[in-house]
């Protein structure tokens, strides 16, 4: 351990910093040619938790002259101690730091991470922009869901890697191999543009109009592709999952197992990227799952398991795998947990067999108040499915429901927003219609989100509303709300606003992040650290206006930024599918018809996908 | 009524030291809970809605100092030997958390009186000469104010401190004392140090120390507890 014990019993939960946890892979060096921190760019309760990097972790580590370890971003009176000490940002594992490592990868969840990415480089000693890095440097290798358009990073970054990593990992390491043995960087990073799923950003340069829009890509090689196809996992089945986790010390936010059960969405909500990026829909079988699951089980101690996925409900045998893991769960005093559930699978049955769902709190996300805008939304679900839904957690016991709205949709109306409140006073209403309610107040907890248009979904090109009237409609919500059983909380509106600056940035936001980075701003995505002045303050010292990124309609014969990158789901899918919101007309999920979003010609083996069915 | 299963009260010693050694009790708590699923010991739970295995610690141990001698009684369903639990436990243990016993006890930790600590301290001042200063610094009454939930407590602890030594070899002070474990006399050694941070504090300006427990006496201060 190289950080002096004296700074240890200084900083505020030093387990975050130690290491030695049950499950951690430790190498001999010498049997090593390729390390690889993989960085996660928040604490480490927070990195500890992300299925990514635990399945990462397994598949690198197995390969026997690799060694992949964990870094995480220091928490302030950390960073304060390594800076006045002159201690650069180290590995868990090893203690060593990170500017030794071979390749330097980070994970990018949420757009807030990047400057926390910047900051840890920083710590690291790790020059900042690519080309300032030689062949003394570390490769600094990207990925995870917001890689799908990471422009703003594309400076700073070596390669992002585009869609899912489990083999993906392995081809960057061969190629790293090829450049350890003598090869120049230039030379690697245009042998590793070749490769599938592999964004190189240097190896593209980027022509703007005089209005700012993008106006082509020109690659810098015959040889690189045009479009940077994602990487997916075909038989979800043969997919690597760990047998073993890292054994956090300290309580981490997903303190558990996290059985991931299938990938993809077959709902379309037209907000939502994920649900698109993750297409085609693959499963798992539940043989596959029993089984996974009970060698995690045994190996890790864990005492719950949580299901994951977009919207779990929808696996076609969830009832089948629940019976399943019951059998062995209860006797080894094992909880099942869900995530999230669609009001429409919310049934007596499943309260009394999921012990979070029998003892937690019930949470729904109607998303949106009127059923008028949640056809716009693709969001099918009606109020009497909800009242349903409620009906049944009431009758279990239940006085408190929460409830999940986006604000600031495309086409909302202030009729919108009192259709919020009306439904949360029917959702009041029919506590007490439930005979078997039990005799207390019930409450209803609202919680609304500010809508951020997201790249390679149907609402990419809409403009987010202008702070001041995201504002407005919050008080708008408050000033309307006169029933104390209805609590409202809602996101801080500047957060959203810069989170979409980024989401659907380009590189000339670069310089943004690198004046942000000469400021010492980091971990943003907490609200005690994220300073909105700073922000506005910083766009201003580059001169770029936020308003282009975030409160601007993007034409839709525009180049966007994330053209470049091939998602599987068709440019054109998504325009129709934003062409039926303003129209008011809903999308049918996949189970019940292909709407043609084009994801099946990634291939892979899905139950919902029929196209794909008849091409395997 | 469900009737309660035959249970059987192990004593575990152990040992916690490394990276381990900046995890808090509670912590301690679920990393043990986790590794008797993994030894699939057969561990005795409690009955009713929430059903835990059951466990104590011996005594407290503030972050940050690490331990030779920690114990726990756990309850098992099966009369299992110590050799055999000790081997199950060390498999799914951490490798900084090992066990070195494991008995059925005659004792209770109620008759824990004292502890015994090493702190080795690293200073550019360290010295014989400091060795001695240190122990003239703990020489007649220790005040200190104790933090409890009742507020800040002025307290001499000079009672409760007993046999201090310190020798300086390799460039390191090694100092050793018993300390207090009594319930309303208990002695973090965290007093000790800033007493002499304060007594002492050009020399340890620029100090720093790791701090172990060594050993722990029954109230004699002189037999070694088991």
């Amino acid at each position: 351990m190289r950080i002096p014990e004296k700074i240890l019993k200084k900083v505020e939960k030093p387990g975050r910093y130690v290491g030695g946890e049950w499950g951690q892979v430790i190498k001999d060096k010498k049997d090593v040619n390729v390390r690889f921190a993989f960085c996660f760019p928040d604490t480490y309760e927070i990195g500890m938790s992300n299925l990514g990097v635990r399945i990462l972790y397994d598949i690198m580590n197995k390969i026997p002259d690799v060694w992949c370890e964990r870094a995480y971003a220091p928490w302030t009176d950390m960073e304060d101690y390594m800076r006045a000490n002159d201690i650069p940002l180290w590995a868990i594992e090893s203690s060593d730091e990170l500017r030794e490592f071979d390749i330097v990868g980070f994970t990018l969840q949420y757009e807030l991470c990047y400057t926390s990415v910047l900051n840890m480089l920083n710590l690291a000693k790790i020059p900042l922009l690519s080309a300032d890095r030689g062949a003394d440097s570390p490769i600094v290798v990207c990925g995870g869901p917001c890689a799908y358009n990471a422009e703003p990073m594309a400076d700073f970054v070596d390669i992002f890697i585009i869609g899912e990593g489990e083999y993906a990992m392995t081809d960057l390491i061969d190629e790293y191999r090829k450049y350890k043995s003598g090869m120049s960087k230039e030379d690697f990073l245009h042998e590793a543009a070749k490769i599938e799923g592999f964004y190189v950003p240097s190896m593209y340069t980027v022509e703007y109009n005089p209005d700012g829009t993008i106006k082509r890509y020109v690659p810098k090689y015959d040889d690189v592709p045009m479009k940077i196809k994602k990487r997916i996992v075909a038989d979800m089945d043969k997919s690597p999952f760990p047998e073993n986790l890292v054994m956090p010390y300290i309580e981490t936010v997903q303190d558990r197992i996290v059985l991931e059960v299938y990938r993809g969405c077959i709902r379309g909500c037209r907000f939502c990227q994920a649900g698109m990026t993750y297409r085609p829909v693959r499963e798992k079988t539940v043989e596959t799952l029993n089984e996974q699951a009970k060698k995690l089980a045994e190996n890790t101690g864990y005492d719950e398991i949580t299901l994951s996925s977009l919207s779990i409900s929808d696996y076609s045998c969830i009832d089948h795998l629940t019976d399943e893991m019951l059998k062995w769960t209860d006797d080894r005093k094992i909880s099942l947990s869900l995530p999230s559930l669609r009001v429409n699978s919310f049934t007596k049955e499943l309260m009394d067999k999921i012990s979070t769902v029998r003892t937690g709190g019930i949470t729904f996300a109607p998303e949106a108040g009127t059923q008028r805008l949640r056809d716009v939304i693709n969001k099918n679900i009606t109020k009497e499915e909800l009242l349903r839904a409620c009906h049944v957690a009431f009758a279990g016991g239940k006085t408190q429901v929460k409830l999940y709205f986006m604000q600031g949709l495309p086409t909302e109306t202030d009729e919108d927003l009192d259709g919020i409140l009306e439904l949360s006073r029917d959702v009041i209403e029919e506590f007490y219609h439930t005979p078997e309610r039990m005799k207390r107040t019930p409450q209803v907890t609202l919680s609304t989100a500010c809508f951020i248009p997201k790249p390679f979904t149907p609402f990419q090109w809409e403009a987010q509303c202008d702070y001041d009237e995201l504002i407005r409609r919050q008080r708008y919500v408050v000033s309307q709300n006169n029933d104390r059983r209805i609590k409202y909380n809602y996101h801080n509106a500047a957060v959203s606003r810069i989170e979409a600056v980024f989401a659907r940035g380009d590189r000339k936001l670069c310089a943004v992040l690198s004046e942000a980075a000469r400021r010492g701003m980091r971990l943003d995505s907490w609200e005690e650290f994220f300073d909105y002045e700073q922000w506005l303050d910083v766009f201003a010292a580059v001169g770029i206006d936020p308003a282009f990124y975030a409160n601007r309609e993007f034409g839709e014969d525009e180049w966007l930024p994330w053209d470049v990158i091939d998602v599987g789901v068709s440019k054109e899918f998504l325009l129709r599918e934003r062409h039926n919101a303003h129209a008011g007309k809903t999308t049918v999920s996949c189970a019940e018809k292909c709407s043609g979003c084009g994801a099946n010609k990634l291939g892979g083996e899905c139950t919902w996908c029929p196209k794909t069915k008849d091409s395997n | 009524m469900v009737s309660e299963d035959e249970r059987f009260e192990l004593r575990v010693k152990f040992t916690k030291k490394g990276g381990l050694k900046y995890i808090s009790h509670l912590d301690l708590a679920r990393t043990v809970r986790s590794a008797f699923l993994r030894a699939r010991l057969p561990v005795w739970y409690t009955l009713g809605f929430n059903p835990h295995p059951k466990f104590n610690f011996s005594l407290p141990l503030s972050v940050g100092t690490s331990s030779e001698c920690e114990f726990m009684d756990i309850m098992l369903t099966e009369k299992l030997d110590g050799s055999k639990v000790t081997e199950m436990l060390n498999a799914a243990f951490p490798p900084d958390l090992r066990v070195t016993d494991a008995y059925y006890p005659t004792t209770k930790f109620s008759q824990i009186g004292w502890a015994e600590y090493e702190l080795d301290i690293t200073s550019p001042y360290a010295s014989d000469e400091l060795a001695g200063r240190i122990l003239d610094a703990l020489d007649g009454d220790i005040n200190i104010v104790k933090k409890s939930k009742s507020g800040m407590k002025p307290m001499n602890i000079a009672p409760y401190v007993r046999n201090a030594s310190c020798t300086f070899a390799d460039g390191k002070l090694i100092f050793r004392v018993l300390l207090s474990c009594g319930e309303n006399t208990f002695v973090n050694p965290k007093y000790l140090i800033d007493h002499l941070e304060e007594a002492l504090p050009t020399e340890f300006a620029d100090a720093d120390y790791t701090t172990c427990r060594t050993q722990v006496y029954y109230d004699d201060g002189v037999t070694v507890f088991t």
